[in-house]
């Protein structure tokens, strides 16, 4: 879905980083972590008092270990594998969070098969693909063995279930906003355009300025004239996200049900437009809030009486929800959320 | 160049992604930040219309290089241009025409004949056989179009003052032993390595413990299989000949430069992250150009490794030079704050690196950070930069040497076994070393019958002995076992790990080193066999000491001993760690001393001075002074440039200080 033309433009430094920190805080956190105190760090002299990082093992045929290794710690000297069943047992002896056994070999087995079946003309995400199921015929085949099994159940989609999926999210000869606010200026901002089936616009915040010019300092009053500058520049827009940092922040770590709802409806984020499935997932989560725990809205009565046009119209558009769901064969948004959450807690160390 | 001295600083600006009408204001900007010198790529991909047809601006007034060159010249910088053939500058299929890459004859190949991918977005791609001679028949042809445009504006006709031949020829980041190259053309130059190196097939079927009766039946080996010491011999020259492809194929290219015409100017090479788990020479290649240097990206936190890879330029090439030495990043790359690039920057100064391209210094398409913007603005970031090259300028930072008087030895020979013996497939020990950790960490643990997994043990030892020399605050450098002689020159003492497994030609090198009186450290094993297994007499150093390091506190010991035995200088000491000082003179005296704080809190260094000393940090004009010490606040993941003023005759009394 990536274009080989694709052009990346409009960050500086801040920008690019406060929007990974967005969406994938491990990233930038691990930058502040302190770094280990060795050039060649060793398990066993470590001082570990958490479980994080992931510790490696490398089997011969007759299952020898001929090398163990933890992501963060470095070499680890004494390890006994006691067999594929043992591994969240092996990862908490040795402080891991994850554990990854895999045969001598199997590493160049998968570039091997890659190598084979990828064709010219395949773009990225369907180059993945290629490597993500040589990756799942290792381990079912027992040669790669994870602890935990996150996407273990996952099937993998094919490119065209990706693509119809994408469709939904960002059609073709479109693009899709997200500008996050830190008091009067944009904090970060990303454009994504889709022509030709592929992604091959990602634009920052400096290129979205030199579209607009000077916004004015009210982000509910500017969202609009990017927007239109947007539309003008770049494409019809399929959704626009608009909001501040403090929002997307708590947002994207926020599980109780109607949170986005509640936002979208108090203008703490303006959608705009709001294409279908954003409607429907918002309606749901209204309605999902509404079923557990209404009586304890903020705004009450009437943040659901705003919400009730997104309830009905969840009504006639539920089988598009199911239809991505279905044509993936697992919820991405459930998968996503989980990540993030991993991903959170990984930060969360130090 | 010519009766000029200019200091070996550039920036990067890439004019076929920019408008032409932004050319201007982007150069003159960089000229105002303080560079001397403007580097661009040039894309055979971007100039190639059809195959063996380019446009230099004829057609596209964006592609118009020698225009881009001239107008440089117009504004008084000098330009270092590199024409690839391999340029990445995150560029789909890195720049190479799409034609080349799906090339079969050009492509490398696995040991099953599959083609070898480069991973990266946006699109994965066959990367092109070092060896393959219908690639180096193409690059020839692109280079005979490059010298058109390029050979009438080298210097001193034209500005260009630097070339550099093709970009971090680390096999495409697919470099791990077993990975490629199995190409035809790659086979023969095995066996040409062979014959180079045995003279005859009887002796390498000796060396191999194998029975080839003529040079084709020398396979190369298609994964690890040794399991005694005689086994290793295979894989040991095929992690040699893989170096050796690497270097070949540069020299192959630089006479191909010079054939078309681009000849008598500075050549240079780079290498990318992770440079010690690279299979390539750079000293072997520093005798096919004339300046090997390394690409530095990298976050605050990695000190140690920005100072490891500093010291071992500063101890094994002629200059320590950065042609990348990253302001931002490309997307896919760990984010870096332009904090993180400008400590990056000032600690690897602190450490000896005395030239940098500034990559980028003007914005671009698949990139974000660099100080100017595409449009010729300069960002907020640019005035740090330019109060930096401000700085270097007003203390002739170029013509400065940081003295070292102890080398750390990597010996070449272990660093083969241990990228032989590496376990994980593409995760290579380049790519492992690149990602934060060491050349050694997926290496099987295997002893082979030996004292221990040489593999590991001899970075570990190294490692040591650096944790040591840092604590006790002397100076080191270090030194690759290959480097030539004169690279030894100015040390007192060598420390290099040693077992019984050992190249001769690098041992008879330590032993000619202690015969002019350095002192030499090695262990834990006085070396027998060569890299055959076949047992051979080693010279046993005089003024040898033979160490055995089972703990840091070994390896401090015998550092304390070396401290006190041959009174090794410790200018500056500083305190608490672990802040660490550097100091940097000319003939006359200290001029410079760098403080860095490695570390993530925020500390009171504190400097010991052997006089009066007034120190001023050249970047925010900040003074600080004292009689036997100098307080300096350090921030976390901090590097003060320093001036030494001189000895101060007066601070207290009048309050005047006089900087003699």
């Amino acid at each position: 879905m990536i274009s080989e033309d694709l052009r990346f433009e409009g960050f500086d430094a801040r920008s690019w980083t406060n929007l990974i920190s967005l969406f994938a805080p491990n990233v930038v956190s691990r930058l502040d972590r302190e770094a280990i105190g060795s050039d060649a760090p060793e398990a066993e002299e470590e001082l570990v008092t958490d479980a994080r990082g992931t510790l490696v093992v490398v089997l011969d045929d007759r299952e020898r270990v001929l090398k163990a290794m933890h992501t963060r710690h470095g070499r680890v000297r004494e390890l006994d594998y006691l067999g594929p069943d043992q591994l969240e047992a092996m990862a908490a002896q040795h402080r891991a969070s994850r554990c990854v056994v895999l045969r001598e070999g199997v590493a160049e087995e998968i570039g091997e098969r890659v190598a084979h079946r990828i064709e010219r003309g395949d773009d990225y995400f369907a180059q993945l693909l290629v490597v993500t199921r040589a990756v799942r015929e290792m381990s079912e085949a027992g040669l790669l063995v994870t602890w935990p099994r996150t996407m273990g159940d996952v099937p993998i989609p094919t490119i065209g279930m990706v693509r119809r999926a994408l469709d939904s999210v960002l059609p073709d000869e479109h693009a899709l906003v997200v500008v996050v606010w830190s008091r009067t200026t944009p904090w970060t901002a990303l454009v994504l355009r889709r022509r030709g089936g592929l992604v091959d616009l990602v634009a920052g915040p400096d290129l979205i300025a030199r579209w607009t010019g000077p916004l004015g300092g009210d982000w509910r009053r500017d969202y609009r004239v990017i927007s239109e500058a947007v539309e003008r520049h770049v494409a019809p827009i399929h959704l626009g996200l608009f909001t501040e940092r403090a929002t997307a922040r708590a947002l994207l770590r926020e599980y109780e049900p109607g949170a986005w709802a509640r936002a979208a409806a108090v203008r703490d984020v303006i959608l705009h437009p709001t294409p279908p499935y954003v409607a429907v997932a918002l309606g749901a989560d209204a309605v999902r809030a509404a079923a557990r725990e209404s009586a304890r809205w903020i705004g009450g009565v009437e943040a659901l009486s705003q919400l009730a046009p997104l309830a009905t119209y969840l009504r006639s558009r539920v089988a598009e929800v199911a239809s991505v769901t279905a044509t993936l064969g697992f919820d991405p948004l459930k998968l996503l959320a989980a990540w993030l959450r991993r991903a959170e807690e990984d930060a969360g160390g130090g | 160049m010519g009766d000029r001295e200019i200091p070996l600083l550039s920036g990067a600006m890439h004019y076929w992604r920019l408008e032409p009408a932004a050319w201007r204001a982007g150069l003159t900007q960089l000229r105002d930040l303080g560079l001397p010198i403007v580097e661009t790529y040039m894309p055979w991909q971007v100039h190639e219309i059809a195959p063996g047809e380019h446009d230099f601006g004829a057609h596209d007034p964006q592609k118009d290089v020698g225009a881009f060159v001239d107008l440089a010249g117009e504004l008084g910088l000098y330009v270092f241009v590199r024409p690839g053939p391999h340029i990445n500058a995150e560029m789909t299929y890195f720049g190479l025409p799409e034609r080349i890459v799906y090339d079969r004859a050009c492509q490398a190949r696995s040991p099953r004949q599959n083609p070898v991918l480069q991973p990266f977005p946006p699109r994965m791609f066959p990367v092109p056989s070092y060896a393959s001679r219908t690639f180096h028949e193409e690059v020839g042809r692109w280079y005979d179009a490059v010298g058109e445009v390029l050979a009438p504006r080298l210097f001193p006709a034209g500005p260009i003052v630097l070339l550099q031949v093709d970009n971090e020829a680390s096999y495409y980041f697919r470099d791990a032993a077993y990975e490629q190259d199995y190409h035809p053309d790659a086979l023969a130059h095995w066996r040409r390595f062979l014959e180079r190196r045995y003279a005859t097939v009887e002796k390498a079927a000796d060396a191999h413990r194998a029975s080839y009766a003529r040079w084709d039946d020398c396979a190369p080996p298609e994964r690890f299989r040794a399991e005694t010491p005689s086994e290793l011999a295979v894989h040991l020259d095929w992690a040699a000949f893989r170096e050796d492809l690497i270097t070949q194929a540069l020299a192959k290219m630089r006479r191909r430069l010079a054939k078309a015409g681009m000849k008598n100017v500075v050549t240079v090479h780079n290498f990318p992250l992770g440079e010690q788990g690279v299979p390539m020479s750079s000293t072997a290649i520093e005798s096919v150009v004339d300046l090997v240097g390394f690409d530095y990206y990298h976050a605050r936190r990695e000190h140690r490794t920005i100072k490891r890879r500093t010291l071992y330029l500063a101890g094994t090439h002629r200059v320590p030079y950065a042609p990348e030495l990253g302001i931002g990043a490309p997307a896919w790359f760990t984010p870096l704050a332009n904090e993180d690039s400008l400590f990056t920057a000032m600690t690897a100064l602190a450490y000896g690196l005395r030239g940098f391209n500034l990559y980028m210094a003007v914005d671009r398409d698949r990139w974000y950070g660099a100080p100017i913007d595409p449009r010729g603005n300069p960002r907020v970031e640019a005035g740090t930069w330019k109060q930096l090259l401000s700085a270097m300028d007003r203390v002739g930072f170029h013509a400065l040497a940081r003295r070292a008087e102890v080398g750390l030895m990597m010996p070449r020979e272990y660093a083969r076994l241990s990228r032989a013996t590496s376990l994980l497939g593409a995760l290579s020990p380049t790519v492992l070393e690149a990602i934060g950790g060491t050349p050694v960490e997926a290496c099987r643990e295997d002893s082979f019958g030996l004292t221990g997994p040489i593999q590991v043990l001899w970075w570990k030892l190294v490692a040591r002995f650096a944790a040591a020399l840092t604590h006790a605050g002397v100076p080191y450098v270090y030194v690759d076992g290959d480097a030539p002689a004169e690279q030894l020159e100015g040390l007192r003492v060598l420390v290099t790990p040693s077992f019984e497994l050992c190249d001769p030609a690098r041992w008879r090198r330590i032993t000619t080193f202690a015969e002019r009186g350095g002192t030499v450290v090695y262990g834990p094993t006085m070396p027998s066999l060569d890299l055959s297994a076949r047992r051979t007499l080693f010279e046993v150093p005089s003024h040898g000491r033979r160490v055995l390091i089972d703990t840091d506190d070994d390896a401090r010991h015998v550092v304390d001993e070396l401290v006190r035995d041959l009174e090794l200088a410790r200018p500056f000491p500083v305190r608490p760690a672990p802040l660490e000082a550097t100091v940097h003179e000319d003939a006359a005296r200290p001029r410079v001393l760098f403080v860095v704080n490695p570390g993530k809190a925020r500390l009171e260094a504190r400097v010991t001075v052997p006089a009066p000393t007034r120190l001023e940090d050249l970047l925010s004009g900040e003074r600080f002074e004292g009689r036997e010490e100098v307080a300096i606040p350090m921030a976390g993941w901090s590097c003060r440039m320093l001036a030494i003023e001189g000895a101060v005759q007066a601070i207290e009394g009048s309050g005047e200080a006089v900087a003699s």
